[in-house]
């Protein structure tokens, strides 16, 4: 049987350079952090466009437009086709639940802050602004209000979400309820917030339907929302695929968000890239302490082969003493990102999601700290040990 | 009584640096008894450390045979050397070489680690070893709260806590001052003569010298002479 060395003798040796363990320590610690980090974000997106959609609704939109509401453009008639013409919707107070539905991208600033020194507007960011009639709250069950009210139809009026106020400067700036927002150059008083977390209506402007319809010029709407109820969606789509009339095409809700979530994928997969990229550099600054702290120690890893351990035992020992500091780098990495990543937004041109420091994200930087424990060990170790005892005792 | 304990035969050990050949051990002859203690002499760079290495099976010979007791160390693979060192072979270097994350007690613990032994014995067994080199009151003292001579007692409790049959030393003493160094032979002497352990030490020390029954003199890997003085002589 193998005779290992003392676990306590490889936590000991970690205590020799406080310099070296700190730099090993470090290493790990951003290395799982960014790969945390990477893993909560595509979490994050993944969430977020998951709570967004519904599979007991069906979004109809126009026929080519299937992967972005924002460009598509539908009649306002459809809404009313849609309500007689699927038996078994939804329906509260009498009224079929289908939502007619404007999203457009505008730019949205604070009032004050718009009128520059120079007098011309600054650039104000794209924030998704969402026309609604009173539908819009039975099929989006996920939206309430948290305060305020909701605005009313033809008025100057938007309810706001957290996140979208945080995006025009927040409410230290002022973007709070009662303040005057200019969208698209008109002015809009903010008279309810909205709470819908975890979703992408926390990060959304809500006006009614016609007044957005007013400020973007337009007749048409985006899309109608269908809450099925009793209906299939295989009923609207029926619906939808008989009448050419209406150039539309219907999708469950979380179809869509599913879609959403496909064309993120190359994001998400730069996001992880970068992560790894920069996380290399991390573990290499690592790596170099480690290879440090095992050279230091070639004449002591000889003395130990001289008494007769073996070159596994010792391999084991070293191997530890990389692994419990690149661990102990982990768990601070998952602390860290508990406390200041987990819920953090990510604001991307027109929306924005929050960071899901999840079971599996944890679970990712966890497992990369030990990877690099164990991998990052191999090199060192194996120049430790390939040294012929007798040179090993003359370092 | 004049049974060989150690055999050499045409030992020799060749270094490749290049195209160049070192040759720190060449055909070498030589036959120790067991329970000898074993003064090893030469200039330095006349392979004294390099033949060390060979008996304590931590180098491997180019050509000839390596008798120690019944095992040809030239067949023995690496694990079974490792394994052979553990039980029948103590070391003690000219720079200590403790493990300074480790306690006076935990060093010398470290070879029964080795061993199949319960930790109490193990720890029965360290504390008699640092009593036996004088340090019993030093157990939990790190290395580098001690001398220099009591570094090296440490190292020698290290090498005989296993009770191997066989202790080599290269220049223990080198590194020591005259008191230390004295105190340190004496351990070395009453091994030998206490526990008839076989002992070969390479030392530079006239004095040092004078404790050994046989004096070796390497000289350009070969033995230049050998002086025997009776058992009574060492005593
Ligand atoms: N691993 C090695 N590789 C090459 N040459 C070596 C090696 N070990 C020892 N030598 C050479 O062998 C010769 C004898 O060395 P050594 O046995 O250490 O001498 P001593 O201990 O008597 O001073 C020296 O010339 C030394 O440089
Ligand atoms: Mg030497």
């Amino acid at each position: 049987m193998m005779r290992l060395l003392p676990f306590d003798h490889a936590i000991r040796n970690l205590g020799r350079s406080p310099r070296r363990l700190a730099l090993l320590v470090g290493g790990s610690a951003l290395v799982s952090l960014l790969v945390l980090g990477a893993v909560a974000f595509s979490r994050g997106l993944e969430t977020s466009l998951g709570a967004s959609g519904l599979a007991t609704n069906a979004l109809v939109l126009a026929a080519g437009s299937e992967e972005s509401v924002e460009r598509s453009e539908i009649a306002p008639g459809v809404t009313d086709a849609l309500a007689t013409g699927v038996d078994g919707i939804a329906v509260l107070a009498g009224q079929p639940l289908v939502s007619p539905e404007i999203h457009a991208a505008l730019p949205v600033s604070l009032s004050g802050e718009a009128v520059g020194s120079e007098g011309e507007a600054p650039e104000a960011p794209p924030v998704l602004v969402r026309g609604f009639e009173p539908a819009a709250f039975a099929v989006h069950p996920q939206v309430r209000l948290a305060s305020g009210r909701w605005p009313r139809p033809g008025a100057d009026e938007v309810a706001a979400g957290p996140e979208a106020l945080a995006r025009v400067g927040g409410a230290a700036a002022g973007a709070r309820e009662g303040a005057t927002l200019l969208i698209a150059g008109q002015p809009f008083t903010v008279v309810g917030t909205l709470h819908a977390p975890g979703t992408a209506m926390h990060g959304e402007f809500w006006m009614r339907l016609d007044r957005l319809a007013q400020l973007t010029q337009r007749t048409t709407r985006s899309c109608v929302v269908v809450a099925l109820g009793d209906a299939e969606f295989d009923d609207v789509d029926a619906l939808v695929a008989t009448r050419l009339d209406l150039e539309s095409v219907a999708m469950t809700e979380s179809d869509y968000y599913a879609r959403l979530a496909e064309f993120f994928a190359p994001i998400r997969a730069l996001v992880l890239a970068t992560a790894i990229l920069v996380s290399c550099g991390a573990a290499l600054g690592g790596l170099n302490a480690m290879y440090a702290a095992f050279a230091s120690r070639v004449r002591e890893v000889g003395t130990l082969q001289a008494l007769g351990f073996g070159r596994t035992a010792i391999a084991v020992s070293l191997a530890i003493e990389s692994l419990v500091a690149c661990s102990a780098g982990a768990l601070l990495a998952s602390l860290i990102a508990v406390l200041f990543l987990d819920g953090a937004a990510v604001r991307f041109s027109m929306g924005s999601f929050a960071l899901s420091v999840d079971a599996t994200a944890i679970a990712a930087g966890l497992l990369s700290g030990i990877v690099l424990g164990v991998v990052g060990a191999i090199a060192p170790i194996i120049r430790c040990l390939s040294l012929p005892i007798p040179i090993a005792l003359r370092a | 009584m004049s049974e060989a304990f150690i055999r050499c035969e045409k030992l020799t050990k060749v270094y490749r640096k290049g195209d160049q050949e070192i040759v720190p051990i060449r055909d070498l002859d030589l036959e120790i008894a067991r329970g000898a203690f074993v003064s090893l002499m030469g200039p330095s760079g006349s392979g004294k450390t390099t033949l060390l290495n060979l008996l304590a099976g931590i180098d491997s010979p180019t050509r000839g045979a390596l008798h120690i007791g019944s095992n040809d160390l030239a067949r023995l693979s690496r694990g079974a050397l490792a394994a052979w060192r553990s039980r029948e072979v103590g070391i003690v270097f000219q720079s200590y070489n403790l493990v300074p994350v480790l306690t006076a007690f935990e060093n010398v613990e470290l070879p029964l680690l080795l061993q199949p032994l319960s930790r109490a014995e193990r720890a029965r067994r360290a504390m008699e070893a640092l009593d036996t080199v004088g340090l019993g009151d030093r157990a939990s003292h790190f290395p580098s709260q001690l001398s220099g001579g009591q570094e090296q007692r440490v190292a020698i409790a290290r090498a005989i806590v296993a009770r191997p049959p066989l202790l080599l030393a290269d220049e223990p003493t080198g590194d020591l001052d005259r008191e230390s160094a004295d105190l340190v032979l004496a351990l070395l002497a009453s091994l030998h003569r206490d526990r008839g352990t076989t002992i070969v030490m390479v030392t530079h020390d006239p004095e040092a010298a004078a404790r050994a029954d046989t004096l070796l003199h390497l000289d350009k890997g070969r033995l230049a002479a050998r002086e025997s003085r009776g058992a009574e002589a060492a005593r």
